[in-house]
C-alpha cells in the first residue's frame, strides 16, 4: 500500500520542539504522490537527518523546505543514476585530492549511506535527535571507520544534496515557498539591476521569484512533473 | 580504413569555440574553404541562454549542464608521479565546455593583456635580477611573441569583445584610475567601464588610501549598445548575477556565437559539422605536415577529412591530448626532460580574502557580473620588486561581485560550523554584507608537472585518457601566500568591516586538490617558443614538426600569468593567423628555422 507524503511524515514534528508550531510540513507540493525513488521508511529518516543538518528555527527546516521531495526527484532522475559521473572500472583507493572513487551511483550511495545510519545502535538515531547530531558530527570530521571508510563521502553528498534542496529554484522540487531565498534575501530568477546596482546599501524590496513564478504564486514545479508516476 | 573519405578542403578546424570560429572567420574572409569539426551541438544565445529559464542555478552552475559529459572524455590526475593518477570521475577544480561556442559561453568575460615583462620572464627576471634568480627546478620561458607585436591584436579582440574598461597607459600616457601598470595601448577601451557596487567601492577606496592603484576590471559584459568590427551588436548588461557557467541571453557578455558565428555562418566558405569528434590528426608520409583529420561524425561513422592546412582549437587540455594521440611532435618525458608535448602544464594559484561588514552595508551580492569588481594590479607580475622576495610571479587582487546564487554562495565568518543551526544563522546574517576578495596567481612551470597519457582508462571512443600530474611548486606557495597577506592589509583598512578571513589554495602542505572549483585556467603543455628543445610551436604557432599544423589557446603559454587566459590567447590567435594569412598561404613552408 502506498502513502501520500503527508501522511508518511505524519507526526515527525511531534519529535522535535517542532511540535509546537503550526504544522508546516514537508512534500506539501507533491503531497499526493507516493515517493519516486525512497521507500516510506527511508523518507521519514532522511527527513530526520535533514533536519538535523538544517533545523526550524524562524526560518523552516530542510524537511519542511522540501528537501526530502527534492532528493528523492534528484535520486529517481538522471543525477541519482550517474549522469556526468565517469564510472569506468577499475575503481581504486585514492587521495582525498583525487575526488571521488567509489563504484556507486549517488542513488546507492544515499540509500546504503542511510540504510548503515539507521540501523546503528539498534535504530537509536531513528529515535533520539542527540544521537543524530553526534553521529554526522562524527561523520562530517571524516569517521574512518563509519560506512566502510566512505562515511565522509557519503556525509558530503547528503549535506550538498540537503543544501541543494534547500536553496534550488523550487522548479526542481524543493525551496518550498522560497523557504531558502526568503530566509537570505536571494531574489530569483528575474534578474534586472542595471538601475539599482549601484544604489549603495539599500536592500533589494521585491519578494522572490523563480523559474517557474506566477503571480502570488510559489514558483513549485509545473503540473506535467508533480502528476508523473513514480 | 574510415568510412569515409571526403574531398579535400583548404583548412579543417577542430573544435568552435573562441579561438577556432575566430579562425574560420578570418581564413574564410581570405578566400579558404573551412570546415570547424565541432563535437558538442548547436546552441544560441536566443534561443538557448534566454531566462528566466537560464537562471537556474542547479541545471548549469551545480549540474554543469553547458560543459563537457566526462562520461565522453575525461582525464586522470595525480599529484606527483610517485602516485597512481586516478579518473576526474565528476567535474570539479576546472569546467572546459562543450557545444558551440565552447567554453566561451560560460566564462566570466574577465579580460586581460598580459604584461610587456610577462612575455619575456626569463630574459626580464634575467636582467632585473641576476642569471642566478630563476631556481633550476622552475622552467621559465621567454614566449617568443612581444608585448609590442601582440599589442595590435590583443587591441582588436578587446573591440570584437566590446570591452568596458579605463585604460591605464594609453599611447605610453600613464592615467590614474586605469591599470598604471599594462602595457601602453593604442586605443582606449570601446565602452565605459562597469557600475561598481558597494563592495568592491569601499575595496577601491581601502587601496588608494594605501597608495595602490584601483581600477575597474577590464570586462566582455558590456555597458552600452555597441556594434563590433564584425557588425555583432552588444547590448548593455542588466548586471544579473548569472554569468560564469551560464550563456548570456541578453548578448550582454561577448561569446563566440554572437561576436563571430552569426557573423560568419552563412559565408560560403564555412561550415560547421556538430557532433564530430576528432580522433587524431593524420600525418602525411613526408614527415613533415598533416594530411586532415579523422573524425566520428554525428552518425557514429568513421571520416577522414583531408586538408592543406589543419588548425588545433580544441580546449587546451585537449590540444595536447589530440597531439599525443596522432603521435605529433614528440612527447615530453620527465624522467630525462626530453620531448615538449605535454611539458609546461601550468595552472593558476589562487587565495581569497572574506570581509564581512556591519549591518550598514548591504550588498545585495545577487547584483553581480562576471567581471564586475575593483583591482589593484601593484602586486601583479614584475610590477613590485622581487629582489628579497624569494619568488617569481604575482597575483592581481580583486574585489569582485559576480553572483549570489544561493547554494554556492554561503560566506561565513571563520570558526562557524559547516553545518546545523549556528551554520544556518551565519548563513542568514551575513549574506548581504560580505564582499570577496580574490587573489589571482600566476603558476610557473616545473619539470615535474606534465601531461601525458594514462594506461589504464580510456574515453567513450576507447582512446587512452589524457593523464595530469600537477602540484603547487613552492615558488607559487611562497608567492600567493605574500600576495594574500597584501591583500589582507587592504581588506582590514576598508571601512565597516566587522571581520576578515583569509584562505589560500596553495598554502604549504595544501596538495593541489580535482575536487573544489578553482579556475578554468589550464595552460601549457603545447607551448609556444623560439626552441624547438623547449616548445611545440614556433612563435607563430606553427608546429616545429608539422608545418601545416597551427595550434591555438592557452596550451601555449610557457607559464601561466597572472590574469585570465582568454584576453592574451586571443591576441595569439590573431598574431598567428595575420602571419598564417599573410607568409603561409601563398608559400607552406616552416615560418622559423628550427
Amino acid at each position: 500500500m502506498l502513502y501520500s507524503r503527508r501522511s508518511v511524515l505524519a507526526g515527525l514534528g511531534a519529535i522535535g520542539t517542532a511540535a509546537l508550531t503550526p504544522p508546516r510540513h514537508a512534500f506539501a507540493r507533491i503531497d499526493d504522490r507516493p515517493f519516486f525513488f525512497f521507500t516510506d521508511d527511508e523518507a521519514r529518516f532522511l527527513a530526520l537527518i535533514c533536519d538535523t543538518l538544517i533545523p526550524e528555527d524562524e526560518f523552516p527546516s530542510a524537511s519542511q523546505a522540501g528537501v526530502v521531495d527534492y532528493i528523492d526527484l534528484q535520486m529517481a532522475g538522471p543525477y541519482g543514476r550517474g549522469a556526468r559521473l565517469y564510472m569506468q572500472p577499475p575503481f581504486a583507493e585514492g587521495t582525498a585530492s583525487q575526488g571521488y572513487q567509489l563504484p556507486l551511483v549517488p542513488a546507492q550511495l544515499i540509500r546504503q549511506g542511510l540504510a548503515d545510519l539507521a540501523d546503528r545502535d539498534d535504530g537509536a538515531l531513528r529515535r533520539d535527535a542527540a544521537a543524530r547530531k553526534a553521529a554526522l558530527t562524527q561523520l562530517s570530521a571524516g569517521d574512518p571507520a563509519a560506512l566502510q571508510g566512505h562515511g565522509s563521502t557519503f556525509f558530503d553528498e547528503l549535506w550538498k544534496l540537503t543544501n541543494e534542496g534547500f536553496f534550488a529554484d523550487p522548479i526542481h522540487g524543493g525551496n518550498a515557498d522560497y523557504a531558502g531565498w526568503n530566509m537570505v534575501g536571494f531574489p530569483g530568477a528575474h534578474a534586472y539591476y542595471q538601475s539599482f546596482v549601484d544604489k549603495f546599501n539599500v536592500p533589494y524590496p521585491k519578494p522572490p521569484m523563480g523559474i517557474n513564478h506566477k503571480p502570488g504564486g510559489d514558483g513549485a514545479m509545473p503540473r506535467p512533473l508533480r502528476q508523473r508516476e513514480g | 580504413m574510415p568510412d569515409i573519405t571526403l574531398p579535400k578542403i583548404d583548412v579543417v578546424i577542430v573544435g568552435g569555440g573562441w579561438t577556432g570560429l575566430t579562425v574560420a572567420y578570418e581564413l574564410a574572409h581570405a578566400g579558404q574553404r573551412c570546415v570547424v569539426l565541432e563535437r558538442g551541438g548547436h546552441r544560441h544565445d536566443a534561443t538557448s541562454f534566454a531566462g528566466p529559464e537560464e537562471h537556474d542555478e542547479l541545471k548549469y552552475a551545480i549540474r554543469h549542464e553547458h560543459m563537457i559529459d566526462v562520461k565522453q572524455n575525461t582525464l586522470t590526475f595525480r599529484n606527483g608521479r610517485d602516485q597512481r593518477a586516478l579518473p576526474m570521475r565528476r567535474l570539479g577544480s576546472f569546467l572546459p565546455g562543450e557545444g558551440l561556442g565552447g567554453a566561451g559561453i560560460h566564462w566570466n568575460g574577465q579580460i586581460w593583456r598580459p604584461l610587456p615583462s610577462d612575455l619575456q620572464m626569463r630574459s626580464h627576471y634575467e636582467d632585473r635580477y641576476g642569471a642566478q634568480f630563476i631556481p633550476d627546478d622552475l622552467n621559465v620561458q621567454d614566449w617568443g611573441v612581444t608585448y609590442d607585436e601582440l599589442e595590435p591584436h590583443l587591441d582588436f579582440f578587446e573591440r570584437i569583445c566590446g570591452t568596458a574598461g579605463y585604460a591605464g597607459n594609453l599611447n605610453g600616457e600613464q592615467r590614474a584610475g586605469g591599470n598604471v601598470h599594462e602595457g601602453p595601448r593604442r586605443n582606449e577601451y570601446p565602452n565605459p567601464p562597469m557600475k561598481q557596487p558597494i563592495g568592491p567601492t569601499l575595496f577601491g577606496e581601502a587601496a588608494a588610501r594605501m597608495g595602490l592603484n584601483p581600477f575597474p576590471m577590464p570586462s566582455a559584459n558590456v555597458t552600452a549598445a555597441y556594434e563590433n568590427p564584425y557588425g555583432a551588436q552588444l547590448h548593455p548588461c542588466t548586471y544579473c548575477g548569472f554569468c560564469e557557467r551560464f550563456g548570456c541571453g541578453y548578448f550582454a557578455k561577448a561569446d563566440p556565437i554572437i561576436c563571430v558565428y552569426d557573423r560568419i555562418k552563412e559565408h560560403e566558405n564555412f561550415e560547421i559539422r556538430f557532433r564530430s569528434t576528432v580522433l587524431r590528426i593524420d600525418k602525411a608520409a613526408d614527415g613533415q605536415t598533416a594530411t586532415g583529420v579523422t573524425y566520428i561524425n554525428a552518425e557514429g561513422r568513421e571520416v577522414f577529412q583531408p586538408a592543406d592546412v589543419v588548425c588545433m582549437n580544441a580546449y587546451g587540455l585537449w590540444n595536447v591530448h589530440l597531439m599525443l594521440l596522432s603521435g605529433l611532435g614528440t612527447p615530453y618525458d620527465p624522467a630525462t626532460g626530453s620531448g615538449t608535448v605535454g611539458r609546461n602544464y601550468a595552472y593558476q594559484t589562487l587565495a581569497g580574502v572574506n570581509v564581512f561588514f556591519d549591518e550598514e552595508i548591504v550588498t545585495n551580492p545577487f547584483m553581480g557580473a562576471g567581471a564586475l569588481g575593483t583591482v589593484i594590479d601593484d602586486y601583479n607580475g614584475d610590477n613590485f620588486d622581487h629582489a628579497d622576495l624569494g619568488f617569481l610571479g604575482g597575483a592581481y587582487v580583486a574585489a569582485t561581485q559576480y553572483h549570489g546564487r544561493p547554494i554556492s554562495y554561503q560566506p561565513v565568518p571563520e570558526g562557524t560550523p559547516s553545518w546545523g543551526a549556528e551554520w544556518k544563522r551565519a548563513v542568514r546574517e551575513n549574506y548581504l554584507h560580505h564582499v570577496g576578495i580574490g587573489v589571482h596567481g600566476s603558476s610557473m612551470a616545473t619539470p615535474e608537472n606534465f601531461l601525458d597519457l594514462d594506461p589504464t582508462w580510456t574515453d567513450a571512443f576507447g582512446r587512452p585518457l589524457l593523464r595530469m600530474t600537477f602540484n603547487f611548486p613552492e615558488n607559487d606557495r611562497r608567492m600567493t601566500d605574500w600576495v594574500m597577506q597584501r591583500a589582507v592589509e587592504v581588506a582590514r583598512n576598508m571601512d565597516n568591516v566587522r571581520s576578515v578571513s583569509s584562505s589560500n589554495r596553495a598554502a604549504s602542505g595544501n596538495d593541489y586538490s580535482i575536487v573544489p572549483y578553482q579556475t578554468t585556467h589550464n595552460t601549457g603543455g603545447a607551448v609556444i617558443g623560439t626552441d624547438p628543445a623547449t616548445s611545440v610551436v614556433n612563435r607563430y604557432g606553427q608546429m616545429w614538426d608539422h608545418h601545416n599544423v597551427f595550434v591555438f589557446g592557452a596550451c601555449l603559454f610557457p607559464q601561466n600569468l597572472g590574469y585570465n587566459p582568454t584576453g592574451p590567447l586571443m591576441g595569439l590567435a590573431y598574431w598567428t593567423l595575420e602571419h598564417l594569412k599573410n607568409e603561409y598561404l601563398n608559400n607552406a613552408r616552416p615560418l622559423m628555422d628550427a
